[in-house]
């Protein structure tokens, strides 16, 4: 799973608040570095848009869970594929 | 010794006749899907820029092209078959009595132009060469071939058009057909352009395929015969017959076209390895004789990794054709199957991104597993785009998307058909639920959707139901193994959905 593709997710565990879903928090095996807050300007900053994109487009999460902010419910990523199937428990 | 072809007009074949070719204009025929003709003719356009003629034979385009163009021509991404004309009549009268039709096209032979096409067939075969090795590669690869239960098309039903009557056939000469194509077709006809659809064409392509890597090393066009000799060519005739008047039948056509054409080459006749087919194809009054350019088994994107009910490459690439992606558009398939739309899609729009996602996990993993080979591919072109092909996959329902409403530009899918689905009663709730979600998630105002389903009753009674969130632009009525079905683009209205879980 792509970073861009985890900034469409959303939990749809029944039940929640409006926008209760977003963000999924992404856990992993093993801590990574996220890039920090946008800086000011960063439309501009070339080196910055390149790890940017990097971050986004070639880094990949193989393996881990997505937890639904409000419900606590995680999804498992395995192999790079997110399982976002609710089970009957959920409902 | 020497056995030079001394037929008449025919230069002699060989390197020389190749460089010779790549001069030439070369009027090439294109079969495309069935109702994609206009877009292919726009792939063509753009690619090429040659306008093409569309041809009423369905299925059919034509365009010219230097011969040196063929690598582009090969690399079109709507076209699954090719073939050089070798002369049209765009009104040909034929007997009414069958010997003496038979015979006018006997006469035919000796009498069309072979030399220039001929070239450029020439031509051809030093590109296929260089594929066939990487083909080879790929066959090796140990993907598996089992149908999946939500994989495209089923054929066998019977869709022949009664007001026309199709055969096909290649010259009997020797002994089989060798994609055992009118075995398969419980009528015994069948026809081999865009007409009639893959189900069957699959399973004997994929038969074809095995066949070619393992009899790579005999094959009739890999080797020449060595330097300063010509060796005799080996043909087959394939005649495709369309129409209620003809006094003949295909089998005929092509038996008795094919003794001409041994008659005038001194070529050898032979049905499953020869090095020039022939192709004979007759629409009512319309006659075109070409020279196949592309192997049947061999033109099909993909087929290696994907089931026998996957979508064609070509449907797929017509699909997304039709819902004019631009940069940065999100595109998401959400019954993606084996992913034949997504790859398709990341493959030929890499300034999108592409989001699949199917419910059925062997989908998922059929999907990912063709990924991985698209990013194999991608590694062996320029570095530079080696890294991180613009798709993802997730398992997920169609009728609870995990994703941010107004989030995606493009929703594009192969509807589940009556028969995979379980039960046509099941689509008629499926139906309506899918395009809520898939109108959730679309972007109101300038999101658009193409939907390919054969169930065209229960989708229009959905649509009917969604008619404030989708309107309907434009239908192309489609043919998808052996059955009718449409492919519809709907616009997104700029009415927002209900905002059930997310804010932007």
């Amino acid at each position: 799973m792509k970073l861009l593709t985890h900034n469409l997710l959303s939990s749809h565990v029944p039940g929640l608040r409006p926008g209760g879903g977003f963000p999924l928090r992404i856990e992993l095996g093993h801590p990574s570095e996220l890039p920090p807050e946008p800086i000011p300007n960063f439309e501009a900053d070339e080196e910055f848009l390149r790890r940017v994109h990097h971050v986004l487009l070639e880094v990949e999460v193989l393996e881990g869970s997505l937890q639904c902010p409000d419900s606590g419910r995680r999804f498992p990523i395995s192999k790079g594929v997110p399982n976002l199937l609710l089970t009957e428990d959920d409902a | 010794g020497m056995a030079e072809t001394e037929a008449a007009g025919d230069a002699g074949l060989g390197p020389a006749a190749a460089q010779e070719g790549a001069e030439l204009a070369a009027v090439i025929g294109a079969t495309v899907p069935t109702g994609f003709e206009q877009t292919a003719a726009e792939e063509v356009q753009e690619k090429l820029g040659s306008a093409s003629r569309i041809s009423r034979d369905r299925g059919k385009i034509y365009f010219e092209v230097p011969a040196r163009s063929l690598p582009e021509v090969h690399r079109l991404r709507s076209v699954d078959n090719l073939f050089v004309v070798v002369q049209e009549f765009k009104d040909y009268q034929f007997k009414e009595n069958k010997e003496d039709a038979l015979k006018d096209l006997e006469d035919l032979v000796k009498k069309l132009p072979w030399t220039n096409p001929l070239k450029v067939w020439e031509l051809n075969n030093s590109l296929k060469k260089k594929k066939t090795k990487r083909k080879k590669h790929n066959l090796q690869n140990p993907a598996s071939r089992e149908k999946l239960s939500d994989g495209g098309e089923e054929g066998g039903a019977d869709q022949n058009n009664t007001n026309d009557q199709e055969d096909c056939a290649q010259n009997p000469v020797a002994v089989e057909p060798t994609s055992g194509q009118d075995a398969e077709n419980p009528q015994g006809v069948t026809s081999r352009n865009g007409v009639e659809e893959e189900e069957d064409n699959d399973q004997s392509d994929v038969k074809a395929e095995a066949q070619a890597s393992s009899e790579s090393g005999t094959k009739a066009g890999d080797g020449q015969a060595g330097e300063g000799e010509v060796k005799v060519l080996r043909f087959r005739v394939t005649c495709n017959r369309a129409g209620d008047k003809h006094s003949f039948t295909s089998n005929e056509a092509a038996r008795d076209f094919g003794g001409a054409v041994q008659e005038h080459f001194q070529w050898k006749a032979d049905m499953t390895n020869f090095d020039v087919e022939v192709l004979l194809n007759i629409h009512n009054n319309e006659v075109v004789v070409g020279i196949a350019l592309t192997e049947e088994s061999l033109h099909r994107r993909n087929i290696t990794h994907f089931g026998p009910t996957t979508l064609r490459s070509t449907l797929a690439y017509g699909m997304l054709r039709l819902c004019d992606p631009q940069p940065t558009d999100i595109i998401v398939d959400p019954m993606c199957g084996t992913g034949a739309i997504p790859i398709e899609g990341a493959a030929e729009w890499p300034h999108c991104y592409h989001i699949a996602g199917d419910n059925s996990p062997q989908a998922v993993k059929r999907a990912a597993n063709n990924i991985c080979s698209l990013l194999r591919k991608n590694e062996s072109k320029d570095s530079s785009t080696a890294l991180g092909v613009p798709l993802d996959i997730i398992q997920w329902d169609i009728c609870n998307l995990p994703l941010r409403t107004g989030s995606v530009d493009i929703v594009v899918t192969d509807m589940p058909f009556g028969k995979r689905i379980g039960s046509k009663k099941k689509n008629w709730d499926l139906y309506p639920a899918c395009l809520m979600e898939m109108g959730r998630i679309c972007t109101p105002g300038t999101g658009r959707a193409v939907l390919l389903t054969q169930d065209k009753k229960c989708f229009a009674k959905a649509l009917s139901r969604v008619g404030h969130i989708w309107r309907r632009a434009q239908t192309v009525w489609v043919n998808v193994g052996g059955l009718h079905a449409a492919v519809y683009l709907l616009r997104r209205t700029w009415e927002r959905a209900e905002e059930r879980r997310s804010f932007w």
